[in-house]
């Protein structure tokens, strides 16, 4: 068979074709990139509303089901909810608010004594190591923390007014993306869910509703701990002289959500405080209990992970130092709090498909039943 | 009324709705007009094109479809090309009762015999009918039992008669002797 050779008007044709078809798919790949630029600027700071929004949802919910009924629409229910949490909002800030205030300008004095006092211990840490080990020289240990502690206690002073903005217009798009999602949240699941094609569409809808149920104990089971650490963390400094205790509470507590890491990170401050403010004594040691064995160990290993967190939700520890980096990574400290907790869910998500194909005994290839 | 508004604010016909339609089975025809609405607002809505799969013989089944129009073909495989039609479904009828309970593989496959529309209820949403309102929950399940009893008796009657028929004269006859 020949092969026929193409004329120069063919040839010019083809050429004109070929470069009309990169032309086109540049400009494409050009308008999709730009698309996506603005797609992400527009949604640039909605990352962080959202994620607490969907996590207030799910704490709330129980509580909407609890007012809603034959009689009670949701709707009115989630007013009720929102009323309930108005009310003890205003009686806990009326409380807070003062004592909030006088703790921020104490702290504001107290911090370049506390970094005053580390740079110190590092001094102190850095002749006792020298008169250990001689050949360890030439690293200016203090000089290097202080320089730290004065960029923290910089990034603090500048970041805390940014911060309370940040929490303003979170305190307004929070209940308000709230509202919606409790109101509205099953019908976008079941919208989002009927664009499945028909034939996988059962099973999409089963698949569905068992993940939101373990994702909703997931995270309400976290939060719940997360509070009673806190708690108990306050409770137990609070026996002692210690000052800010609420707050190394709360800081505890919030650091509790991620596993391994976190706690250390949240018995840091406290250690500190305690170390500078009262020194190597009784109290200190009663503070590292406290932080250790009563929070962690017999609070929380022993009664509330049993009974709030599935054991499914554990995660390899390199899967957390891994969800941890990244997360960092993404969006910074918040990132880093929220980075475990999300890999737990994709997890527990495919566990969950897993278990429903083991219950179906389904095929691992897909469905090529003959 | 200009057409225009009449467009605008038209409201469909009371038996258009889903609601209607459910309370013309025999499952839901206990429930209230109320408890219909709240049931149209968890049902699904599905369509399928003539000689779209539905679902097949061992499948996940976690829920009941009723037929709103058009037919499905209920059929069994015994081998690769042999198929044993089982029920040829209309408008009115439901199938795969069994699995909105307890969740099982289908027993039968199901196909659309022409262009039709299914309205689905799953165990998902039987549940969360069941936790936020309790009172219809129970009716629906009322229904199911009935149904589900008064198909059982069924097949203990055809398999009562087909025991029959295949007892040999002389048994029958021992048999009538002894009772």
């Amino acid at each position: 068979m020949s092969i026929r050779t193409p004329t120069r008007t063919q040839a010019l044709l083809d050429y004109l074709v070929f470069t009309a078809a990169i032309a086109t798919g540049l400009s494409l790949f050009s308008s999709a990139s730009n698309i996506l630029g603005l797609l992400r600027t527009a949604s640039n700071g909605l990352f962080l509303p959202l994620l607490l929004t969907l996590v207030v949802t799910f704490l709330l919910d129980p509580l909407v089901n609890l007012f809603e009924g034959e009689k009670i629409s949701r709707t009115t229910s989630i007013f009720i909810v929102y009323l309930l949490l108005a009310g003890i909002g205003t009686l806990l800030v009326s409380l807070i608010l003062p004592h909030g205030m006088e703790t921020w300008l104490a702290l504001k004095q107290d911090l370049p004594r506390y970094t005053a006092r580390f740079t110190s211990l590092l001094s102190d840490f850095q002749t006792r190591l020298h008169q250990l080990a001689p050949f360890v020289d030439g690293y200016d240990l203090p000089a290097k923390g202080r320089a730290l502690a004065e960029r923290f206690v910089a990034e603090l002073l500048l970041q805390t007014p940014r911060s309370a903005m940040t929490l303003g217009s979170l305190l307004i798009l929070v209940p308000l993306f709230t509202f919606f999602f409790l109101r509205d949240g099953q019908r976008m699941l079941r919208l989002g869910v009927a664009l499945t094609p028909n034939r996988h569409f059962e099973m999409v809808h089963d698949l569905s509703y068992l993940i939101s149920r373990q994702l909703s104990q997931f995270i309400r089971g976290r939060i719940i701990e997360a509070i009673i650490v806190g708690l108990v963390v306050t409770a137990g400094l609070a026996c002692t002289d210690i000052r800010y205790a609420p707050l190394l509470g709360a800081i505890a507590g919030i650091a509790n959500l991620i596993p391994y890491v976190g706690p250390i990170i949240g018995m840091i401050p406290g250690i500190l405080i305690a170390l500078v403010d009262l020194g190597i004594g009784g109290e200190f040691w009663w503070i590292l209990t406290v932080y250790i064995l009563i929070a962690q160990v017999i609070v929380d290993s022993f009664i509330l992970i049993p009974i709030f967190i599935s054991r499914v939700s554990n995660l390899h520890p390199l899967w957390v130092i891994l969800a941890i980096l990244m997360g960092g990574k993404l969006s910074g400290v918040i990132g880093m709090i929220i980075g475990v907790p999300v890999a737990s869910i994709i997890k527990m998500t495919l566990i969950e498909i897993r278990h429903y194909r083991a219950t179906f005994s389904l095929p691992d290839g897909g469905d090529e039943r003959g | 009324m200009n057409p225009f508004w009449q467009n605008i604010f038209r409201k469909r016909p009371e038996d258009e709705s889903v609601a209607a339609f459910l309370g013309s089975t025999p499952l839901f025809a206990e429930l209230d007009p109320r408890g219909l609405s709240t049931l149209e607002g968890r049902a699904h809505s599905r369509r399928y094109k003539r000689n779209e799969t539905i679902f097949e013989e061992g499948d996940p089944g976690t829920g009941i479809y009723l037929v709103r129009s058009g037919r499905v073909r209920i059929f069994s495989r015994s081998g690769e090309k042999n198929e044993r039609e089982l029920a040829s479904l209309g408008p009115g009828d439901f199938f795969g009762e069994n699995t909105l309970l307890a969740p099982a593989p289908r027993t039968a496959s199901a196909h659309a015999q022409e262009n039709s529309e299914l309205i689905g209820l799953f165990r998902a949403d039987l549940l969360d009918i069941l936790r936020k309102h309790p009172s219809l929950g129970n009716k629906i399940l009322l229904g199911l039992a009935r149904v589900l009893s008064e198909r059982l008796q069924t097949v203990e009657k055809a398999s009562t008669c087909a025991q029959q028929e295949t007892l040999t004269p002389d048994e029958s006859d021992e048999t009538e002797t002894a009772s």
